[in-house]
């Protein structure tokens, strides 16, 4: 069975490479705000919201922003989706069941999270949800799928 | 659906590991589909039977439970 949708096995290394060090960096800049000036630069953007004077919106225009957190979202995601969709050593027809298997049960995970979160956490706190949301279908999958295949290996590795 | 592949590997006398080369699956899913946790595929069922040399009704039967 040809499965053209996956990553080679040999991208899933390099993909936890970046993955690792990203999240970890990425998951510290935020907490702390850490915006160095060097990183700041005026970007093209879509629609600029200006909470400070009026509510007024605009589109496309230049705003002045610190990349530093689009670098690691984009890392992050990047890395994320290599390591949760590269092939495994033998991907054949059992590992794309529980491929399928752990990507609806993360979906439903998430989303259970999500539904939790709009009940019991408002304003600006809703912020850090959303923040975490963009990244925690693809880490629940990774989480789950890569459990499910090391319990795979132990059971195989104790029957000979 | 029960089936007799590991009864099979052992008249072949081959190894999970020689026979997932064989089929070219992984051991793991030889492993699952001998501990009846995975029902293959129809195209692995058939390519099993080919290298059992046997029909594929004669490794896999179906089981009341099959039927709900």
């Amino acid at each position: 069975m040809k499965i053209n949708y996956l990553f080679p096995n040999e991208f899933k290394r390099i993909g936890w490479l970046i993955l690792i060090p990203s999240a970890f960096i990425g998951l510290v800049t935020l907490i702390y705000e850490y915006e160095p000036s060097f990183l700041d630069f005026n970007v093209p953007a879509i629609l600029v919201d200006e909470i400070t004077f009026s509510d007024s919106k605009k589109f496309f225009r230049m705003v002045n922003n610190n990349i530093l957190n689009e670098i690691f979202g984009i890392l992050i995601i990047i890395s994320s989706l290599i390591v949760a969709f590269s092939k495994e050593k033998t991907e054949d027809e059992y590992m794309s069941k529980i491929r399928l298997e752990s990507l609806v049960w993360a979906v439903y995970f998430n989303y259970g999270i999500l539904l939790f979160s709009f009940l019991f956490i408002f304003d600006l706190s809703f912020l850090w949800v959303m923040i975490f949301n963009m990244f925690t279908v693809l880490l629940f999958f990774i989480i789950r799928f890569n459990w499910q295949i090391s319990k795979l290996k132990k059971l195989a590795n104790y029957e000979e | 659906m029960k089936n007799s592949i590991k009864v099979e590997r052992a008249k072949k006398n081959i190894t999970q590991a020689e026979l997932a080369k064989l089929a070219k699956v992984s051991r793991q899913t030889i492993n699952a589909m001998e501990l009846g946790k995975y029902v293959p595929s129809t195209v692995l069922a058939l390519r099993l039977a080919q290298i059992f040399e046997v029909e594929i009704s004669e490794i896999f039967t179906l089981e009341d439970s099959d039927w709900v």
